[in-house]
């Protein structure tokens, strides 16, 4: 049984090493509102900022360009450059939304970023950074079934940023609204499945 | 604090003015995270008060020159809206008064939030105060954990804040505007409920020690209650969608 838990909350009355708590006197409390399952790993955030690891993929708008560097905006407080390699030649305008990989990631807060590649078209909208992995899905089974159903080319950028283009597009976009909305509760992949189904006959 | 020829009566009859026993607060209701676009929000209605709370953050400090590389900075702004009062409290733009508020409630979080976690950062807690009426301090705070506990940023206790005072020989809890314009002594303090350690005290007027210690425990007693509303609040805002 899944617990929302808040900040002060003891959630062990001995000192364990679980996500996101802190030990005081010979106990564990919940330094964060979120979800907590006993025994489980840790206390699962229900909301929060994002913070950036090398490898993630992410989406953003390219501001401008200084020498062959490219300032991007990635909703992040820090700076985010877009550094081209040996072999790399970008031409990005500002304005254009591409697609890149957190290369590294300096003092927390500037974000070298690389393979840029750039997103015609389409559009892009804006998630919570905390809810992005459960719009994604475990082995993105989440994403897989709405780019499936609803026929929309999508990338998900862990930023909170989520292009897609083409398909049923309006319907993508409530989808994945919806799972931001209902992210805190099991059985979504189902869920949003049969919704997914139920819209698309009905159209 | 006060006296003068036009004091009103504050006690009829063992109530209050406004019939409350002197243990008992006002009604409270807080809504968490009203606002899209903050990181944290929420709103409170205390009685009479209404509170709007958002919190910004962590981002990079600003001025430069205020980042600390070991811990993050919190910037605090209380305000009353020029429409919060019937007094000249209302008036806008800083003044000494919400200088002094901003400050205290600074320190209040300061000792709340884990800063650690975010070196060289800021968080920014903006309290404004669109309708006062007695104890708006209080109420900037009980509102403004709430928006931090929304906004994700971790935290060692959720605290809330209450005032004591004295009217005659009487301890009072949760004066309102009528009760802290003439009662004859006022205390403000914001307490971490794990423990109970106290993170504000202020003090207008006169208390004996034996009072102070009173008040601080009749605050604690109130708190509980306060406390409750806000976990409920929070814990509101995700349980409708759960079912």
């Amino acid at each position: 049984m899944r617990n929302i838990v808040l900040p002060g909350e003891m959630i062990s009355d001995r000192p364990q090493r679980i996500e996101n708590t802190y030990v005081e006197n010979g106990r564990t409390y919940s330094k964060i509102m979120g979800m907590y399952e006993p025994n489980s790993r840790g206390v699962i955030p229900l909301e929060g900022s994002w913070s950036p690891n090398t490898e993630d993929t992410v989406v953003g708008v390219v501001m401008e360009q200084r020498n062959k560097v490219f300032v991007i905006d990635l909703r992040f407080f820090g700076r985010c450059l877009l550094v081209p390699g040996k072999f790399d030649e970008y031409s990005f305008e500002p304005g254009e939304i591409i697609e890149a990989k957190i290369k590294e990631v300096e003092n927390r807060k500037t974000i070298v970023l690389s393979d840029g590649k750039l997103l015609e078209g389409g559009r892009m909208i804006r998630v919570k950074p905390k809810k992005v992995l459960r719009v994604i899905g475990k082995k993105n089974t989440m994403i897989n079934q709405i780019r499936e159903i609803t026929k929309t080319d999508i990338v998900v950028g862990l930023n909170g940023l989520i292009w897609m283009r083409g398909g049923n597009i309006e319907l993508a976009e409530e989808a994945i609204f919806k799972v931001e909305r209902e992210a805190h509760t099991s059985g979504l992949t189902e869920s949003i499945k049969q919704y997914l189904e139920t819209r698309t006959k009905s159209e | 604090m006060g006296g003068g020829p036009n004091k009103p009566e504050l006690v009829i009859k063992g109530k209050r003015t406004d019939g409350r026993d002197f243990n008992e607060l006002r009604p409270i209701k807080i809504t968490a995270s009203p606002l899209e676009n903050a990181g944290g929000s929420a709103y409170l209605e205390w009685g009479n008060n209404k509170v709007m709370c958002g919190v910004y953050g962590p981002k990079e400090a600003n001025p430069r020159h205020l980042a600390d590389p070991t811990q993050a900075v919190i910037k605090c702004r209380y305000m009353m809206a020029p429409f919060s009062s019937l007094s000249e409290h209302g008036r806008s733009g800083p003044n000494r008064r919400a200088t002094e508020i901003s400050k205290v409630v600074k320190e209040v979080f300061e000792n709340v939030v884990m800063t650690k976690e975010y070196p060289g950062s800021q968080i920014e807690v903006y309290i404004e105060i669109l309708q006062g009426d007695g104890g708006t301090r209080v109420a900037g705070v009980t509102a403004a954990a709430v928006a931090l506990a929304t906004s994700g940023i971790p935290m060692r206790d959720l605290p809330y804040a209450v005032s004591v005072g004295r009217i005659g020989d009487h301890l009072t809890v949760d004066f309102n505007m009528i009760e802290d314009n003439y009662s004859d002594s006022d205390m403000p303090m914001a307490i971490a409920p794990r423990n109970n350690e106290i993170l504000l005290l202020q003090m207008d007027g006169d208390l004996t020690k034996q009072q102070v210690l009173d008040g601080i425990q009749m605050g604690i007693d109130a708190g509980k209650q306060i406390t409750e509303i806000q976990r409920n609040a929070l814990k509101a805002a995700y349980e409708a969608t759960t079912k």
